[in-house]
């Protein structure tokens, strides 16, 4: 899947941002896609892109020579920006979109997929989605909020929040976020106080005690900081889920994470266990954090069914049916983003296939040794 | 313990010292004695006298009672120390609990943005 | 667009990094302990949670004898259960406060549960009953209309907005006119105040005709009724001219269980001395009328307690050999897949295996009594708890607390008898109870240390409100030691079992 494409730059002096339409008569739309040359309806757009290559100024913002188009349908929404790069933020016909809110981060996991940015593109990105965010569809089930660390753009998450809620108050919000900025209990307020009822902080926590989790999160006191985080959250009423990668370092002290969830945190919506994506960072930290996942088949299991059984909404993600055992199943969901999921040949021989969550495309660098077909007769 | 007398009459007889057994951890033991025993306890100079005697017919097994009567003493000496130890955090723990009142307490730890993100400017 | 302000060195440090290198020893935080079995200790922190560990290891933690690299997964898991700190003031204190304040806050609505004893009649004559009395006398023994109306008055006082009405008796069901009047009345008393009502009406259910079913349905009002076992228990203590106490109420279940459905009606267990005998067919029992639950409550000491250890302490041994023999074929069934819990134990293991609070009338800290329940008799006085009532129809009104229409709500709740009440209502500060590790699992209940000791505060070595709990938490700390036994019992905390 293509998320960025580029072309050669016409008189755009400013980031433009807007729905693609191919067809002429779509003027609501603000940019239009051209296969062909020139033609007056251009002059109804805010800017348009083509795969032809043309010459001179014609006095419209213009892509031009851009290799491919084809990954953009009808009302996607994308920011062009002054180097002829063309970013998709909105997909129109996938379940799987996500608005990455800064590149900046205060935490530094070992298995981050998308490693921080020490530069501040705080105010680019809110501008961008100050814009974006009216013209996404209004019957859009649900966004992912993504960075970064989203928290970090200060004030300005806040006024996206209230942007989202305003916009799309039918839209399910689910926004990842470490946690530790909720610590200081004003910014915990505040987020309580736009009471956004759709608004799901999903929140990351890989250890009971605090020195392995800041460890894997490379940053001293944040295990205080995120367990003050989210109950400061919880006193202002706000929907909290937990989320768990699973990797060498979080395994051994697996269930008594589940165990110091429920006694400490019993508040919490969901808990979701994810298995390790090899993007980013992951490669790099290959040696501290690869443990095939049948071998911790029992940890898993003695975590999840201890939660489960005390009512907890319980989800297994990024898993394969064949390295689960079988009485875990019922927790695995299909999670991977669409763009990034892939199955292999041996996969289609099996039964489950509809059923299975698939890999990461990522997978195909490092995987479970027992990835097999399952038959049922 | 010293003196350790026992009575064919279903009685034992020891003391303790002072400076080894606070008095609330030999009260607090003994207590518990008084399901099956009648107990009486004095003091002087910093000696326990204590006399136990079976408060039934059925005869003491002096040993048997020893031992234990050692192995209390021990873990009542442990719960001495603890509930000292933690006496005063016990007390703030419960003093806070029920306060009416919210204490602002932020962090005293970094937030470790690279960048220089305060969260008190929120 | 982008402005680069400043690089940062983003090489990946090792685990020791992020260690806590200043201590060179830990603080202890509060907590008690206790051996389970020979080779078993429990520890239990000041909130609850607990670990098990080999005995001895208690000692190794108060004598700073751990050892942080040696001991590793130990130290952890004690620094992760708030047993120990690695700072004078553990980082994570405001935790352990916000859950010692949700254990508590069972507390903060005060007065729930509001018994009427509707009347003092019955057409039972059971053997055990020091209080019912068979009578046409309704004057004389059932609640005036004037009673109720005061006792409705207290009640919409309470600063608690789900209000429980349960109405008693003698049997209940002989007054049926008065309930009727009562729950109206309640009901649109209610709208005024702002309560959420829940009416209960306990019954034998042998007065129950078919006329009643629609108001009772009407009202949603629950059927609580006693159910002691197969018939020849169940009619040998609960006599009846003719002899089928046992046919009348199974007949009354199913009846209501037809009209009112399955989970508005249940059904208690009356223990006897008969029926310590017959554990096992008692449990059969409620599986073969499909309860889900059974409670299996010890003798009631009221009316034949006496002061004597001795005796106190060979009643309390056979019922909880009864206990254990009931609760091991009760364990049985739910092996095979039949879901049946007891309930002392629901209460209990709610508050060993959750952070939630759990007021249980008789076994809480403060105590149940006033803070939880009240109760109104038929003359219109009051008392602290049921137990308390039946200790005033021996003539011991030590735990009376005023007289409907007469008395303030503050004269009944803040009263003197209330505060003296109170001084012995925390297992926290009493002798025997602070240092105990099964404090939080636990209650006080001055009621019944007065009725079996004299006194309110009681005397724990010879208590038998402090022998049975103290054996039914160890046993079921004993058995949880078999994982499977462990998830059964999460499974009667939810309700629900894969």
């Amino acid at each position: 899947m293509i998320l960025k494409t580029k072309g050669s730059p016409y008189d755009i002096n400013t980031p433009i941002i807007g729905r693609v339409t191919r067809i002429p008569e779509n003027i609501e739309y603000e940019i239009f896609i051209s296969e062909t040359i020139f033609s007056k309806t251009w002059y109804k757009f805010k800017a348009v892109l083509s795969t032809v290559k043309i010459i001179s100024s014609l006095e419209i913002p213009i892509i031009h020579s851009i290799e491919k188009l084809d990954h953009l349908d009808e009302g996607d929404i994308v920011i062009i920006n002054t180097d002829g790069i063309i970013n998709t933020i909105y997909r129109k016909n996938s379940d799987h979109n996500f608005l990455l809110f800064t590149e900046r981060c205060n935490s530094n996991c070992l298995m981050c997929s998308q490693p921080p940015k020490d530069r501040d593109d705080t105010d680019y990105f809110f501008s961008q989605y100050s814009q974006a965010i009216p013209l996404i569809p209004k019957d859009c089930p649900e966004i992912g909020i993504t960075g970064g660390e989203p928290t970090l753009l200060g004030n300005r998450f806040l006024k996206l929040i209230k942007q989202l809620k305003e916009e799309l108050p039918e839209t399910e919000l689910h926004c990842l976020t470490n946690g530790r900025s909720f610590a200081w209990e004003n910014v915990a307020q505040k987020v309580g106080e736009i009471d956004h009822k759709r608004l799901m902080l999903a929140v990351p926590l890989y250890a009971d005690v605090y020195h392995i989790h800041d460890y894997i999160v490379q940053a001293k006191d944040a295990f205080n900081q995120t367990i003050q985080g989210i109950y400061n959250l919880a006193k202002y009423g706000q929907r909290i889920e937990i989320r768990i990668v699973l990797h060498k370092q979080t395994i051994p002290r697996l269930a008594k994470l589940a165990k110091f969830i429920y006694k400490n945190l019993p508040f919490v919506e969901h808990i979701a266990f994810m298995g390790l994506e090899h993007e980013g960072y992951t490669s790099f930290n290959i040696d501290k954090l690869w443990i095939d996942p049948v071998e911790y088949q029992q940890e898993l299991t003695e975590a999840v069914s201890y939660l489960s059984d005390f009512g907890m909404n319980v989800s297994i993600y990024n898993a394969q049916l064949c390295t689960l055992p079988e009485n875990l199943w019922k927790y695995s969901r299909k999670s991977i983003s669409d763009w990034k999921n892939i199955y292999f040949d041996e996969c289609n021989k099996c039964d489950l296939l509809d059923q299975c969550g698939g890999m990461f495309a990522s997978g195909i660098k490092k995987h479970s040794d027992f990835i097999k077909a399952i038959y049922f007769s | 313990m010293k003196n350790i007398v026992t009575l064919i009459n279903n009685e034992l007889h020891f003391s303790l010292n002072e400076q080894l057994y606070d008095e609330d951890v030999v009260f607090k033991c003994f207590y518990w004695y008084g399901t099956d025993y009648n107990v009486e306890i004095d003091k002087k100079d910093n000696v326990f006298f204590v006399k136990i005697s079976s408060k039934s017919e059925t005869k003491i097994d002096h040993d048997h009672l020893l031992i234990k009567i050692k192995q209390d003493l021990i873990d009542f000496k442990l719960r001495d120390i603890v509930t000292k130890e933690t006496k005063n955090i016990r007390e703030l723990l419960t003093a806070k609990a029920f306060a009416h009142f919210e204490t602002d307490e932020n962090p005293v730890t970094e937030i470790s943005d690279p960048i220089g993100f305060d969260p008190t400017n929120f | 667009m982008i402005s680069v302000i400043q690089k940062k060195n983003r090489k990946f440090k090792e685990i020791n990094y992020y260690q806590n290198h200043d201590v060179s020893n830990y603080f202890l935080l509060p907590f008690r302990f206790q051996k389970i079995n020979s080779k078993t200790e429990i520890l239990v922190n000041e909130v609850g949670d607990f670990l098990l560990v080999p005995v001895g290891t208690a000692e190794q933690i108060i004598l700073k004898k751990l050892d942080k690299i040696k001991d590793e997964d130990l130290y952890l898991d004690l620094i992760s259960n708030f047993f120990i700190s690695e700072e004078v003031i553990p980082p994570l204190l405001n935790i352990l406060e916000a859950r010692y304040r949700t254990k508590k806050s069972f507390l903060d609505h005060f007065t729930a549960l509001h018994i009427f004893v509707i009347s003092l009649r019955c057409e039972h004559t059971c053997h055990y009953c020091q209080v019912s009395r068979v009578t046409e006398n309704k004057d004389e023994f059932d609640m005036s209309l004037y009673h109720i109306d005061e006792g409705i008055k207290i009640m919409m006082h309470s600063p608690n907005p789900h209000i429980t009405m349960e109405f008693q008796g003698g049997e209940a069901l002989l007054a049926f006119n008065n309930i009727k009047y009562a729950v109206l009345k309640a009901k649109e008393e209610a709208l005024l105040y702002e309560k959420h009502m829940t009416f209960v009406i306990c019954t034998n259910l042998a007065p129950l005709t078919d006329d009643m079913l629609p108001f009772i349905k009407e009202h949603n009002i629950m059927i609580s009724s006693s159910l002691d076992g197969p018939a020849f228990i169940h009619n040998q203590n609960r006599h009846r001219p003719q002899r089928n106490s046992y046919e009348v109420t199974i007949e009354g279940l199913n009846k209501c269980r037809a009209i009112l459905g399955e989970d508005n009606i249940s059904a208690l267990l009356t223990t006897t001395n008969l029926s310590l005998d017959y554990p096992t067919e008692i449990v059969e029992e409620y599986v073969k009328q499909g309860f889900s639950n059974i409670f299996l409550r010890p003798i009631s000491p009221y009316g034949f307690a006496t002061y004597n250890e001795k005796k106190n302490k060979y009643q309390t041994e056979k019922f909880l050999t009864f206990y254990k023999s009931a609760f091991e074929k009760i364990i049985d069934y739910n092996k095979k897949g039949y879901y049946i819990r007891e309930d002392y134990a629901t209460v209990i293991l709610k508050k060993i295996l959750t952070s939630f609070p759990v007021g249980y009338v008789d076994l809480q800290s403060p105590a149940g009594m006033i803070n939880n329940v009240i109760v109104f008799n038929y003359d219109g006085k009051i008392y602290a708890s049921d137990e308390a009532r039946m200790l005033a129809e021996m003539n011991d009104f030590t735990f009376q607390l005023g007289i409907l229409g007469q008395s303030t709500y503050n004269e009944i709740f803040y009263g003197k008898k209330a505060m003296e009440i109170a001084e012995n209502w925390t297992n926290e500060s009493l002798a025997g109870c602070s240092e105990c590790a099964f404090q939080s699992y636990c209650g006080a209940d001055p009621v019944l240390n007065h009725a079996t000791q004299g006194n309110m505060y009681g005397y724990r070595p010879t208590n038998v409100f402090c022998q049975k709990n103290m054996e039914i938490i160890r046993y079921l700390f004993d058995l949880m030691e078999d994982k499977s036994i462990e998830k059964i019992f999460r499974s009667w905390i939810t309700g629900h079992s894969e």
